[in-house]
């Protein structure tokens, strides 16, 4: 059997020479002395008396010998390589722990520095919090600003549904009034047609009556020209008649002559009857030409009556013509304003929003409100752009700061970063010395096994370096666990500035509706201010009061009593002149009383007809109030009878005594106390009943209405009264 | 030297209410005489704010106006005084023509905690000198009182005030829309005082 493992190690105290060594197994190697006899038990004796072996053969001896010297002498090289080596180690180890110092110095300055960054971390952690806390503030604000924007902007919306309701109305009302318009344009057309058509009429029947007049007037003309050749002809025939009637005449008196003389004459009746007879007949023609002359002369006034008429004719033509030339210049007139009318028309048209002449003053008033309105709106519309322009600086400058702060932030992330590279690097560059060292330590081993108990300190101390390692090893996990952490907080503070930077945005847009909602507000504010410039004040937490001003009084009474006074030095001079004269003569004295008694009598007689003036409007006043007590009995049912009453202590009460048309007893009185403006039911054998005292505690006294109460017991008398 | 000047500088409640309250009477002297309410023969001049100021030489109305500067001084230092308001009117109608409104901010820092602030009286001086300037020159654009006209002062206060025993409750006497000129205005870092006149538009000289 052979075995593989090797025995275990003797202490080196118990071995008497350390140098040579004989284990029972040498398969293969060179430098072992090996018995080839008895291999087994020479094997084990071997190690117990390795000098009986030693000392077999001469041959032997001296091969051994010279194995052995060979052996030393290569043991002995081995011995100074491992010496070297070992110095070669121990730098490497001096090296090593200088690196470890050094990496432990770096180590220690990591550390400081994650420690630094912690604390940076925590700063900015607080910072965070302070500014998320800031944020959620605001947030809180802006929340309620924007709940009461919406109130608003739902008071808006409400406003413009109403106002869009008003304009369609406001459409349809003017679609109305077009209409309306159109209506009145027809109307205005038709009536002009109409106008026009009487115009022509009127111009026609005007050339028609002219022509007419001409006609009639050139007739008239003619007549009269007739009648004027007749006129003078029968002034002619009146000339010859009057001298015909004068010769009648004559001959008529000729004829009385001839017969006052024939009288004496008896026989020549029957020739003067012949004769009688004729001068008749001759008077009868005489009459009846008289008739014609009266006849002609009438014509011949008919003549001057028509010469008058035809003037009037010809002034009425005048006229008529001065009425044609005028009734041109009315058309040209007229076309004038339909001209006008057409071009008013059309302005009417071009304004939006007039249907009408009427609508253009209002339109005009509307206008003029907007342009005032709009120069106030634009006035605070550029106070509301100052005031942006304010804000947007101030939010241009909180941007910049923010951004400022995002750039050190980012920064403090680089430096981070590389922080964490360098840290990576270090540890990339531990774990190949590591690695090194760990070759080393694997290179030393190898040796080490080979070379036996001598090194068991080199063995110690790359167990140490080992350690070392290890401890390096779990340093670098550490770091290394670190730098993960530092990276998921870098992370972690890359999302909180992303979504610090969103925040930021946010809270630049909340800013800008801040600012719109900051410039109505200041609008508002400038209205208000002009108000209390004005004077206005809130009477809730503002009293004016005034500081009692007796300076013009003063002034007065100052005046009237100065007035007063030289009244009544004026009226102590008249008495003292008056008695003086009294003194002088009785007769003035007299004269002096009779004045006065004059002046009583007078003044008597004024409170006479005063006192008549009072009775009368006793009179009056009572009458009125008669009316008014039977208005109120028959309107309320109740009869009212008023009087006053001194209380004990003297204050004055009035007493009011009410009783109900339909009550069915004088006992059912209702009586009441007045006393400054306060109404108290009084106690009573009526009120006191049963169902009365009900109600008075229902009605007077719970719901405190004494007409409620008033009205029912009405209500109630009357019902038993009719039903009864 | 320096210490004295800061001494000063610093100005107390007391102090500014003193200061506000004498300005009022110097105002309300100054109306009085520029606006005519009182006969110029009835005015001396004097020397204040580096101006010639005018004041009554007439008995009732300088008791009045002395009345009236104590009682806002008191006022003043309770911090209770929000307005003071000089009210022109008709003698004969009593139509208000003319409303010269100071209105007044007070620190409350000043009157809760009795701290004290720094301005210089120069300054103070130098402002006031400035509106009563424009109350002289006001007579260039204020309408003419032709008629006899006699004066009123208002007092906005605090509701919490006590009503004095020369004071009663009145109504604020407005000018229905009226023309308004602001003035300059003082500050003692205490009191701010800002002066507006308001007068009754004249419709018809637009016309």
């Amino acid at each position: 059997m052979i075995l593989r493992t090797p025995p275990p190690k003797r202490p080196r105290d118990a071995a008497g020479e350390p140098i040579i060594e004989c284990p029972p197994t040498a398969g293969g190697s060179d430098r072992r002395l090996v018995i080839y006899e008895d291999p087994s038990p020479a094997g084990r004796e071997s190690s117990h008396q390795p000098s009986d072996h030693l000392l077999c053969t001469y041959q032997c001896r001296q091969m051994v010998k010279s194995d052995f010297l060979d052996a030393l002498t290569n043991v002995e090289k081995q011995v100074r390589d491992y010496q070297s080596k070992l110095e070669e180690l121990n730098e490497n180890f001096s090296k090593a722990e200088a690196e470890r110092k050094k990496f432990r110095d770096q180590f220690l300055y990591a550390e400081q520095e994650l420690a630094a960054a912690k604390g940076r971390e925590g700063v900015l952690q607080e910072q965070l919090l302070k500014e998320v806390d800031d944020s959620r503030e605001r947030l809180k604000k802006q929340i309620q600003l924007c709940s009461e924007l919406e109130a608003k902007h739902r008071n808006e919306l409400n406003l413009r549904r109403k106002a869009e309701s008003a304009a369609a109305s406001a459409e349809e009302k003017a679609s109305l009034l077009e209409g309306k318009l159109t209506h009145l344009s027809d109307s205005i057309e038709r009536e002009k047609k109409r106008l026009n058509n009487e115009v022509t009429q009127l111009k026609r029947e005007s050339k028609s009556s002219i022509s007419r007049i001409g006609a009639d007037l050139e007739k008239m003309e003619c007549r009269a020209q007739n009648a004027e050749k007749e006129s003078e002809m029968l002034k002619n025939q009146m000339k010859d008649l009057k001298e015909q009637l004068n010769e009648c005449l004559n001959q008529k008196s000729e004829v009385e002559k001839k017969l006052s003389s024939s009288t004496f004459q008896e026989f020549s009746t029957t020739d003067s009857n012949i004769l009688v007879k004729h001068l008749q007949e001759e008077i009868r023609n005489y009459e009846a030409e008289v008739r014609e002359a009266r006849k002609l002369k009438a014509s011949y006034e008919n003549t001057e009556l028509l010469k008058e008429k035809l003037l009037e004719e010809k002034s009425r033509r005048e006229r008529v013509e001065q009425e044609l030339a005028k009734l041109r210049e009315v058309q040209q007139s007229m076309d004038q304003l339909e001209d006008e009318l057409s071009s008013w028309k059309f302005l009417i048209r071009d304004i939006p929003g007039v249907s009408c002449s009427e609508d253009i003053p209002v339109k005009f008033a509307a206008l003029q409100k907007e342009v005032i309105d709009s120069m106030m709106k634009l006035g605070e519309a550029n106070a509301q752009l100052k005031q942006m322009e304010v804000a947007l600086d101030a939010a241009q400058l909180g941007k910049q700061s923010a951004e400022t702060e995002a750039a050190l932030v980012k920064e403090k992330e680089e430096v981070s970063k590389s922080e964490v590279k360098r840290i990576e690097s270090m540890l990339s560059v531990v774990t190949e010395e590591r690695d090194k060292l760990r070759n080393v330590v694997n290179e030393f081993k190898k040796p080490k096994n080979d070379g036996g108990g001598d090194e068991r300190a080199n063995l110690t101390l790359t167990k140490e370096l080992e350690s070392s390692l290890a401890k390096k090893e779990e340093f670098i996990e550490e770091l290394e666990s670190n730098l993960h952490a530092q990276q998921e907080i870098n992370s972690r503070q890359r999302d909180e500035i992303k979504s610090l930077s969103e925040k930021l945005n946010n809270e630049e847009r909340r800013i800008k509706s801040l600012e719109r909602e900051n410039d109505r507000l200041r609008s508002e504010i400038s209205l208000l201010e002009s108000k209390l410039g004005h004077g206005d004040f809130s009477s809730e937490n503002t009293k004016v009061l005034r500081m009692v001003n007796t300076l013009a009084v003063d002034n007065e009474a100052k005046q009237t009593i100065e007035a007063l006074q030289t009244e009544l030095q004026k009226t102590k001079e008249k008495l003292q002149a008056v008695e003086e004269l009294k003194s002088q003569s009785g007769d003035t004295g007299k004269l002096v009383d009779s004045y006065i008694s004059g002046k009583i009598t007078q003044l008597k007689e004024q409170i006479a007809t005063l006192e008549k003036r009072e009775e009368r409007y006793k009179t009056v006043f009572a009458d009125r109030i008669s009316v008014f007590r039977r208005a109120c009995c028959e309107l309320f049912g109740y009869k009212i009878v008023m009087d006053e009453h001194q209380r004990a202590n003297g204050i004055p009460v009035t007493h009011f005594t009410l009783q109900s048309i339909y009550a069915q007893g004088d006992d059912e009185k209702l009586e009441f106390e007045y006393e400054s403006s306060n109404t108290n039911i009084m106690v009573n054998d009526y009120t006191s009943q049963p169902e009365i005292s009900r109600q008075v505690d229902i009605f007077v006294r719970k719901m405190n209405s004494i007409p409620a109460f008033t009205a029912n017991l009405t209500v109630e008398s009357f019902n038993r009264r009719t039903l009864s | 030297m320096a210490s004295r000047t800061v001494a000063k500088d610093i100005i107390t409640l007391r102090g500014s209410a003193a200061i506000v309250s004498e300005f009022f009477g110097y105002a309300a002297n100054s109306i009085l005489y520029n606006r005519g309410v009182y006969p110029e023969e009835s005015f001396v001049k004097v020397k204040k704010y580096g101006l010639p100021m005018l004041l009554t030489e007439d008995e009732g109305v300088k008791s009045f106006i002395a009345n009236l500067t104590a009682q806002l001084s008191e006022w003043l230092e309770a911090g209770k005084l929000q307005r003071v308001v000089l009210v022109i009117m008709s003698k004969a109608t009593n139509e208000v023509l003319e409303r010269w409104n100071f209105s007044i901010e007070t620190d409350n820092e000043v009157v809760e905690k009795g701290v004290s602030r720094k301005k210089s009286d120069k300054e103070i001086m130098r402002e006031i000198q400035a509106i009563m300037r424009q109350i002289a020159s006001s007579i260039t654009y204020l309408p003419c009182l032709d008629e006899t006209c006699v004066f009123d002062v208002l007092a906005y206060t605090d509701k919490d005030v006590a009503v004095p025993f020369t004071w009663i409750e009145s109504d604020p006497k407005l000018i229905a829309n009226p023309q308004m000129v602001k003035l300059h205005s003082f500050d003692t870092k205490i009191h701010k005082v800002d002066t507006l006149v308001s007068y009754k538009n004249d419709e018809w000289d637009e016309q």
